[in-house]
């Protein structure tokens, strides 16, 4: 009969064994001032990285398992998404995690690369599974996936693998430095648009806005409490051509409030470049409607 | 005769060594220690801190006391922050301690923030703010914003309410977090 050690001992053999296995799974990808950061082995020629982790750069140094130097150029940054896709110089021949699901409760490890070859690991429970949310770069993100582990700052973009083996996602650092994983699911459909386009269309007004109470006086008139005024117009962009100007206060984008963000951000997705927009706005205590032609966001 | 307490002031600038290749982000960053009111000395070994900014998607300004190691980064600072920083933090570094913007982490990858209504400042407010932040007195703010010192003190007021704070100073650091937070691209 398996006593308690016995079990546990099997457990950890177990996971160790899943760490092992990870070593095909990563990648470092050096940065200047001799760091690195974690790189997710994809596909046996592309590489995942977390795309607010990775310095700007078209080539970069890559250790592999058991210490390979390798290089990999950048294919294409999706900050929607979090998602950076780069092509190896020299394809990984050990195998990869296949993806799969998870949920609540469930073990996962989150892997890193330690720079020389090896792997780093975390364990923790799968905290949170929420339904699909878009994230402040305007990506859309099919499941919110909150992991109950610490990362350190190099092993952020690590796959995370559950306890079956399957690849559940690539860890993230949400905000607070929490842990979350982006699900394969979402990392395939971005890397398949990247390997195309070079990068994710996005719906772009060209303007930098932050939310403001209307003042009171105007309340009644507007008929809305909140508004988005305009800190800076890009030059040349959709909104500087309609005539937006810093200061002006946005009340609503094609009769959608502005106050509901998370209405508006979707209705700037890749299906909305070259359409027209209604843009309501106030202006020196006058309502005005100023029509733009949403472009495609421009890389940075 | 009982001796007087010995007093540290270091009022005076500190020589500061500026690291970087590329000649034109040198002289930006020299004249940023310029304003800050310290020295630029032309060899690292002459410096009191060594100052840089690193490139790359998330740049930032760092500062090592000199002497210190490189991989230590004492002193961390955003691209945005103010001059009276920089200074605060080449002289905390300097003076052997690790300096940071405040919830550097709070930022990473985040979903679309409901906004909250409460907390909001209308656009009068968020001049007030600004000048604040730029260090302007209420007269001044007053003169700038061509409204009287009343209604600079009517304003201050309703911020502080909406920021939930009481010093000039707490709602200049907590408008820098939430302007940070907030500022959204489209």
């Amino acid at each position: 009969m398996a006593t308690q050690s016995d079990i546990l001992v099997l457990v950890s053999n177990a996971l160790a064994g899943r760490a092992g296995a990870a070593e095909g799974d990563v990648a470092a990808i050096r940065v200047a001032g001799g760091g690195h950061r974690t790189a997710t082995v994809w596909r046996p020629d592309l590489l995942v990285a977390s795309e607010q982790s990775l310095p700007k750069g078209d080539t970069f140094d890559t250790v592999m398992a058991g210490g390979v130097a390798t290089t990999a150029r950048l294919v294409g940054r999706d900050p929607g998404t979090n998602v950076a896709l780069l092509r190896l110089a020299q394809p990984s021949a050990l195998g990869i995690s296949g993806n799969g699901m998870t949920q609540t409760g469930a073990l996962a490890s989150a892997f890193g690369a330690d720079g020389n070859g090896g792997v780093t690991a975390r364990l923790g429970a799968v905290n949170y599974i929420g339904p699909q949310w878009h994230s402040r770069g305007g990506g859309k993100i099919s499941a919110r996936i909150l992991l109950d582990v610490r990362l350190s700052p190099w092993e952020e973009g690590g796959p995370v693998i559950g306890a079956g083996g399957d690849r559940i996602g690539i860890s993230t650092f949400g905000p607070r430095g929490r842990v979350l994983a982006i699900p394969a699911e979402t990392i395939e459909s971005v890397v398949a648009v990247l390997l195309q386009h070079g990068r994710v269309a996005r719906g772009w007004l060209g303007a930098a806005f932050r939310p403001v109470a209307v003042p009171d006086a105007l309340q009644a008139q507007t008929g809305q409490a909140v508004g988005l005024i305009v800190l800076s117009v890009a030059a040349g962009g959709p909104a500087a051509k309609s005539g937006v100007m810093p200061g002006d206060i946005l009340l609503a984008v094609d009769k959608t409030p502005a106050m509901r963000v998370r209405q508006v951000i979707p209705r700037l997705d890749a299906d909305s470049v070259g359409k027209a927009v209604n843009l309501d706005i106030l202006r020196g205590g006058a309502l005005v409607t100023i029509q733009a032609v949403v472009e495609a966001r421009p890389v940075t | 005769m009982k001796a007087a307490p010995v007093s540290f002031a270091r009022d005076g600038p500190l020589r500061v060594f500026v690291a970087d290749e590329d000649s034109a982000r040198r002289a930006t960053l020299s004249e940023i220690i310029v304003r800050a009111g310290h020295e630029l000395v032309s060899s690292k070994g002459d410096a009191d801190v060594v100052f840089s900014a690193t490139t790359g998607s998330r740049s930032q300004y760092q500062m090592v006391a000199n002497g210190g190691e490189d991989s230590e980064r004492s002193g961390v600072l955003d691209l945005d922050a103010r001059i009276d920083q920089i200074d605060a933090a080449l002289r905390a570094v300097a003076a052997g301690l690790v300096v940071r913007m405040p919830q550097v982490a709070e930022i990473g990858f985040r979903a679309i923030d409901e906004v909250d209504t409460d907390e909001l400042m209308t656009p009068r407010e968020l001049d007030v703010l600004n000048a604040i932040g730029e260090g302007l007195t209420n007269k001044a703010i007053a003169r700038r914003l061509e409204i009287s010192l009343h209604t600079v003190k009517f304003h201050i007021e309703s911020i502080f309410r909406k920021l939930g704070v009481r010093t000039r100073t707490a709602a200049i650091a907590k408008a820098s977090r939430l302007h940070r937070t907030q500022t959204l691209e489209l």
